[in-house]
């Protein structure tokens, strides 16, 4: 009987996962480096099908329970969970929430959302309040790991994320709440990411790390355009507030495009000039 | 220095929670869970031996000094404490009679996130009674699949197996190994 555990045993029904995440990690680490729109939707629209959908993979508050008290899942049986856990937490440190901005299947989704809802409905978020909403998440975060720690209860998952919604169990008022926080969505864009999500608020506070920031110009001192465009609420004059960024690509195709951005507009002037003086 | 701060801050929380984390869920007297798994028993030894396990029998083993063991029931969580699932073990107890088929299994208490729909549901249990230790108890194949639950349902098929047939290594006869 005794049949003995080869490797082939262990390793054989994770190929198929192993090699689909990969495949999607490479296509969102593709589009974030090509700064290509249309990549970037292929991305989220492969992140809500197969991360959310067919996976249910997001990372989520009980993640970090598991490691907070060292009941993580077993290494060989479970590497496509390795997997993701280390490239969230590379990612992050190497450029920010990139988790946030393309891989997370619901912050897909509402992205995807706010492609397809009508400009008019959407209400933006005054400036002054946009920013104190920002600091809900931390408090969210803080408070659930308090009362895991309390309670040692792992269910309080299904009240502060949406996330289950891709496996498609959920109560009835579970379901009421997400209607709501959907129906919410659709007039304030990335609401539950920008202002509830206690995963993105860690991953905020591991952001501080970041070893490749986007890169401001002089310029960006009294240019207002990036600031305007930003749908994350993560740039505040000449500054980019780490932790709200999700790396959308949106200020960096602005610095690209040699039209628009006035340190290119203000370079070509230069040379112009001194071509007309000579 | 803000680095350092923020990362000092991280080390200290996940200290705070490792600290808190120490417990013990095993339910103490398994009585129902045991008549459960061996109703034609009439008294169980206490949990004891190497590996753990409670022996049941026949007929009270006081009156009968003699008397063998009819089969052995164990907690998953003590023959193999390393099977975590998506967040910790599952506490099952596994009854074994002594031609190494499983009388049952009880799961007395998980943490899973996705317990309540995959191995809460006494039709997880269930499927596992009749069961042999030379079935591979392979989720897909011998054991129900329970789509978006896999690491918690793989994770608790294992521990079944793995823990039954380290009993039955050492506590069956010899031919039914």
């Amino acid at each position: 009987m005794e049949s003995v555990e080869t490797w082939q045993d262990i390793i054989g029904p994770q190929v198929l996962d192993l090699v689909l995440l990969t495949a999607f990690a490479a296509l969102a680490l593709v589009s974030f480096f090509r700064k290509s729109v249309r990549l970037k939707y292929i991305t989220l629209a492969a992140a809500v099908g197969y991360m959310g959908f067919v996976k249910s993979r997001l990372v989520s508050v009980v993640d970090l329970f598991a490691v907070a008290d060292l009941n993580v899942p077993v290494f060989k049986y479970n590497l496509a969970w390795y997997l993701l856990s280390f490239f969230v937490i590379v990612s992050t440190v190497l450029w920010g929430r990139l988790y946030c901005g393309r891989i997370c299947a619901f912050g897909a989704l509402t992205q995807l959302m706010d492609t397809a809802v009508p400009r008019t409905l959407r209400v933006e978020v005054p400036v002054w309040l946009d920013q104190r909403a920002a600091w809900i998440k931390y408090g969210l975060l803080a408070a659930v790991l308090a009362y895991f720690v309390a309670t040692r209860d792992v269910s309080i998952y299904r009240y502060v994320e949406p996330f289950w919604m891709f496996g498609l169990f959920g109560t009835t008022p579970m379901w009421i709440g997400l209607g709501v926080l959907l129906l919410a969505t659709v007039f304030v864009r990335n609401l539950y990411c920008r202002f509830f999500c206690p995963v993105g608020a860690l991953l905020g506070v591991i952001s501080k790390l970041t070893v490749f920031k986007i890169k401001r110009w002089a310029e960006c001192n009294t240019c207002k355009i990036c600031e305007k465009t930003c749908e994350w609420g993560a740039i505040r004059g000449p500054r980019i507030i780490e932790r709200e960024c999700v790396r959308c690509d949106d200020c960096e195709r602005l610095y690209l495009d040699q039209q628009k951005c006035p340190h290119w507009i203000i370079l070509r002037r230069k040379s112009e000039r001194l071509f007309m003086s000579s | 220095m803000k680095k350092i701060v923020v990362l000092a801050m991280l080390l200290c929380a996940a200290a705070a929670v490792t600290r808190a984390a120490q417990r013990i869920y095993t339910t103490p007297k398994p009585d129902a869970e045991l008549r459960q798994l061996f109703p034609a028993a009439a008294a169980f030894s206490p949990l004891e031996g190497q590996p753990l396990h409670f022996k049941a029998y026949a007929a009270d083993p006081h009156a009968n000094p003699g008397a063998k063991p009819i089969g052995f029931a164990f907690w998953t969580t003590d023959l193999v404490p390393q099977e975590h699932g998506y967040h910790g073990p599952i506490h099952m107890l596994v009854g074994l009679d002594l031609t190494g088929t499983l009388t049952g299994v009880v799961v007395t208490y998980n943490s899973e996130p996705y317990g309540y729909f995959s191995v809460e549901p006494p039709k997880f249990a269930g499927q596992f009674k009749g069961k042999t230790i030379r079935d591979p108890f392979i989720v897909g194949k011998d054991v129900d699949a329970v789509s978006r639950a896999s690491i918690t349902i793989s994770s608790a098929a294992r521990a079944i197996r793995d823990s039954s047939r380290m009993i039955a290594k050492q506590l069956l006869p010899e031919a039914v190994k």
